[in-house]
């Protein structure tokens, strides 16, 4: 009977106190993909207790028309926001982020990999924090090899694509004879995006973008470009050693042995090292590059944004800043995304915990040393959103077998069109 | 009964036309079904496949992609582990209260506008139900969301729901189908002295059940399957809806193709298992009456 | 009495139209207005910029396409739809044992949102591993690149709407063939009428207002569609499925050029308008 009354008096008295507590504890709401955020949401909240954050999760397609129409009527919500980089000058340009600078002390600042500095900031000022940053390497069934009597390279062979193309004729099988391979040589993992191809002419010294950020005519449309994209549509309707048709992710067929060499993220390295059922022997290289350019390997990040328009600022400011930094960063790459850090503090943990000893999960220390070779961020114009789809619609066709030059020239005559309301 | 006897007579007469007018509807109709069935049968039969094997009964075809012969539960175990079961509930609150609410507030502009002359009534309807049935509710998110947000309607049911109460394609439906009921019928109840309202809910909506299921299936349907407007107004997880929950199958490396089915098998089901019942019910409709 | 009359409509009227008002009809006028201005991007600022944007799109050689796909798709996808609706419908409801399952099936297709077809047909007709190139390869025909095709995927961007639209849109026409009383027809027989001449004389004078209203609702849903675009083709190969709705909603939503996305969206408006005008005219009863 006591205990009851006394449960029920505690019950009143934490009505009564919740609408005070309540008070004092500002809710934010972050925006992002649907990453595992819940445990690092859970360490932030009991650290700051005056801090309540709310996940708002969506699909990666969704992410950019959400901000597009959320930031656009300048709404309060949501506070903070996750930003693939290349729209950060966007967004920046539109003033829909706030500036961060005060925000970060200047060790902050230079623990941040440089390039993911530069590509958060816009006009020499942060408008979105580092918080994981990319490379790619080329992963490869050895199976594959043997089958076709050649030697798999080594971590830190670097092949050219002209080597990759004649490889990956060789690794083309078509098992049961009803003239679709069963097993295809190679593809890119992100087969149709920029992020990934941009490298192909960059090797071959073009330019992604004029240097005012906004022309593409003779750019994309430049022989570096045309030279870059004919190897690109040879892989797949010519030497028909890459599949075409939809997108689609290599690892779930490269898992099965249908394909053998792809280009792809670090992030392959925990899902095949941890794939107990895996039944193929792979290995890991360089990114490739062409034999008569230079080596160049894609790199992008996940960066971190507070909304201009929130009504939490100092909130919003302080969860960006334990994200991006120290202990808070530690732990989102432990816990969280799982992409490669961006932290040059949290990068040497790669070097000294054993995890990373032996093979295969060593493989991590060789992408993470390819992540400060030859980094090539994407372009930066205020446009990025419309030159990115623009050149994924693009890429699609030319990899379906639309004609290389005529596709680039549509693209610029696109891209020019789009990029007119920024002049 | 006499339909039966008259078939029967006329086989008598011309046996070979009456076998083949059957014969080529059945064929006809199986031709449709396979239409309809084999996408979803191999979408159901994905769904309880283990997400690399997905693809590979496709090419070349074998029946085995028609049927999960690798059985798993795998998808729709990791879909209702992510809360799923919850974007099901809301969603399902969400849409029956949209064929309720909305279903009557339709109702009622629907008789207005099919049974009643009075001043302004074609200026109104072309302006405002017309108007906005032309325009696509997606299109014109911008300042939907704007209003919203003055209203601090973000992340609530309020913004799921209200916008979708009133809906112009179902009034101008129950406008087209009110209109063709006879005169006679709702002069007889008139006269009785029957109040308006009486003369809707006891003589008109009897006789309109057939309306009445397809604008409720419709209202149900489009807010089951709504996904642009939730996925702006509320993307809070506590409020997610079933399209939008599925939507995060697409991640940003990679597909989970079977979770994506998975998901997409649910949210058909719910609204084919509503349809069911009430397709049987058309069916006695028809019977009732054409049998007399 | 007279007057007392008069309020009735009024009063059941005013949930709707309120509603209808402020969710939907000022979004749009505030659409319709925007295209008439132009945004700074960098400020938000708004000035009023008359024909401007419109004089933009009208010199926007992507726009006349996307215009250009959108007639040839309605064009072919209208009829198309309408005309196997009312087959479909008619079949489903003739008298014979086990109709009722058949009509259960074609039931099924309403009941699947747009985005999941889109979704399970994209994966469907893939060059490589879909189903319907393994079908034809069992058939012994060649692979066709369906969506990845400029011939091609405006077609299979009309498959797709179909295979939700035809099973739709004869829900209402049988819902319409039912309402027809059954002494009718049966008096047509005895005057001697054949199928064909009870059909044409008797059936679709009596459809007509469900006809008029399918063909309304077909043509608008048909113009409007966009999603499965964005799921699908994304407007390509080469803007084969550009359709002036996705165009609009590619420029609004992802790239914020506001002003030319309302001005797209007010001309296609006035096209639609100008159709369903002369589609209800040409429909109109003599009643």
């Amino acid at each position: 009977m006591k205990r009851k009354r006394i449960g029920i008096i505690a019950a009143l008295l934490l009505l009564v106190a919740l609408p005070s507590l309540a008070q004092d504890v500002t809710t934010i709401t972050w925006l992002s993909l649907d990453w595992p955020v819940d445990d690092v949401i859970a360490e932030f909240e009991a650290q700051n207790p005056d801090i309540n954050v709310e996940a708002e999760q969506v699909g990666f397609n969704d992410l950019f028309a959400q901000i597009q129409v959320r930031l656009g009527a300048r709404s309060s919500v949501p506070d903070v926001i996750s930003v693939d980089v290349p729209l950060v000058s966007a967004y920046a340009f539109r003033n829909w982020l706030l500036p961060l600078d005060p925000v970060f002390t200047g060790d902050e600042v230079e623990d941040w990999l440089p390039a993911a500095v530069n590509a958060g900031s816009y006009e020499g000022t942060l408008y979105a924090a580092p918080v994981s940053t990319s490379t790619q390497l080329l992963f490869y069934n050895s199976g594959c090899f043997d089958r076709a009597g050649l030697m798999p390279p080594g971590p830190d062979d670097r092949l050219t694509w002209e080597e990759i193309a004649d490889i990956a004729q060789q690794m083309t099988f078509d098992d049961d004879g009803d003239g679709t391979p069963d097993v295809w040589g190679f593809i890119w993992e992100q087969m149709v995006r920029i992020y990934q191809l941009q490298v192909l002419p960059e090797s071959l010294g073009a330019a992604a973008i004029g240097e005012d950020g906004l022309t593409v005519d003779g750019v994309i449309n430049s022989q570096g470009w045309i030279d870059a994209f004919t190897y690109y549509y040879n892989m797949f309707n010519v030497w028909n050693a890459a599949p075409q048709g939809e997108e689609f992710w290599p690892a779930d067929i490269f898992e099965t042995g249908n394909i053998c060499m792809f280009v792809g993220g670090p992030w392959n390295i925990p899902r095949f090292a941890n794939n107990a059922d895996l039944e193929i022997e792979w290995g890991v290289s360089r990114h490739p590059y062409f034999a008569d350019g230079v080596p160049a390997t894609p790199t992008g990040s996940w960066h971190i944004g507070v909304n201009a328009n929130t009504e939490n600022r100092d909130a919003a400011t302080r969860f960006v800043h334990w994200l991006s930094t120290g202990e808070g960063a530690e732990m989102w790459w432990r816990d969280g995304s799982g992409d490669f850090p961006a932290q040059q503090s949290v990068l040497a943990l790669f070097a000294t915990e054993p995890e990373f000893d032996e093979l295969p999960m060593s493989y991590v220390r060789t992408a993470a040393d390819e992540a400060t070779v030859n980094p090539r961020p994407r372009a930066v114009t205020v446009g990025f959103l419309e030159y990115e789809q623009i050149l994924q619609n693009i890429f699609q066709d030319i990899r379906n077998g639309a004609d290389v030059e005529e596709s680039l020239n549509l693209a610029v005559q696109r891209i020019e069109s789009e990029m007119a309301k920024y002049r | 009964m006499s339909a039966h006897v008259t078939s029967r007579t006329r086989r008598n007469r011309k046996p070979l036309r009456a076998y083949l007018l059957p014969a080529l509807v059945y064929s006809l109709l199986i031709i449709g079904v396979l239409i309809v069935v084999i996408p979803l049968m191999w979408a159901l039969a994905a769904s309880f496949t283990p997400n690399h094997k997905v693809f590979e009964y496709a090419y070349p075809f074998s029946w085995r992609a028609l049927l999960p012969v690798d059985f798993t539960l795998e998808a729709y175990d990791n879909l209702f582990a992510r809360g799923f079961g919850r974007a099901v509930g809301n969603t399902f609150f969400l849409a029956f209260v949209t064929v309720f609410v909305g279903g009557s507030v339709n109702a009622l502009a629907g008789f207005a506008f099919g049974r009643f002359e009075f001043r302004g009534k074609n200026a109104l309807f072309m302006a405002i139900v017309m108007l906005t049935f032309l325009v696509p509710v997606d299109l014109t998110a911008i300042p939907r969301y704007i209003l919203i947000n003055n209203f601090g309607w973000i992340n609530t049911w309020q913004g799921l729901l209200i916008p979708g109460l009133a809906n112009s394609l179902v009034i101008f439906l129950f406008r087209q189908f009110f209109a063709e009921i006879p005169q006679e019928l709702i002069d007889a109840a008139r006269v009785d002295g029957a109040s308006w309202l009486r003369v809707l809910v006891s003589i008109v909506l009897p006789i309109s059940k057939p309306v009445l299921v397809a604008a409720g299936l419709l209202m149900f349907i489009s807010q089951w399957n709504s996904y642009f407007w939730p996925l702006l107004v509320a993307p809070r997880q506590e409020l997610r809806v079933v399209q939008v929950e599925i939507s995060l199958a697409v991640g940003q490396y990679g597909t989970v193709w079977n979770e994506l089915l998975a998901g997409s098998m649910i949210a058909a089901i719910v609204p084919i298992l509503l349809v069911m019942p009430f397709q049987r019910y058309y069916v006695q409709a028809i019977t009732g009456t054409g049998l007399e | 009495m007279r007057s007392k009359q008069q309020i009735i409509p009024y009063l059941l009227l005013t949930p709707a139209l309120v509603l209808l008002l402020v969710f939907n009809l000022l979004p749009t006028i505030a659409t319709l207005v925007e295209s008439t201005f132009v945004m700074s991007l960098r400020s938000g600022e708004r000035v009023f910029a008359g024909f401007a944007n419109f004089e933009r799109i009208f010199k926007d050689p992507i726009f006349w396409k996307s215009l250009q796909v959108t007639v040839v798709f309605s064009l072919v996808v209208n009829p198309l739809q309408i005309a196997l609706s009312l087959g479909l419908s008619i079949l489903i409801n003739q008298r014979l044992p086990g109709i009722g399952i058949f009509r259960s099936i074609y039931l099924l297709p309403v009941a699947v949102s747009l985005n999941v077809t889109a979704i399970v047909w994209r994966l469907l007709l893939d060059k490589n591993t879909g189903m319907v190139n393994g079908i034809l390869y069992q058939l012994g025909i060649e692979r066709q690149p369906f969506l990845h095709s400029t011939e091609q995927a405006l077609w299979s961007i009309i498959l797709i709407a179909s295979w939700i639209g035809v099973p739709l849109w004869s829900l209402f026409i049988l819902a319409g063939l039912q309402n027809i009383p059954p002494p009718v027809l049966e008096a047509a027989k005895i005057d001697g009428a054949n199928a064909w001449q009870s059909f044409t004389k008797v059936t679709l004078p009596l459809l007509r207002r469900v006809l008029a209203f399918v063909l309304v609702a077909d043509t608008v849903a048909n113009f409007l569609l966009f999603a499965p675009i964005i799921l699908t083709t994304q407007g390509g190969p080469q803007l084969s499925t550009n359709l002036i709705l996705y165009e609009t909603y590619r420029r609004g939503f992802l790239y914020g050029d506001l002003g030319a996305s309302a001005a797209m969206l007010s001309v296609m408006l006035l096209i639609v308008f100008v159709i369903v005008g002369v589609e209800l005219y040409v429909l109109r009863g003599s009643d």
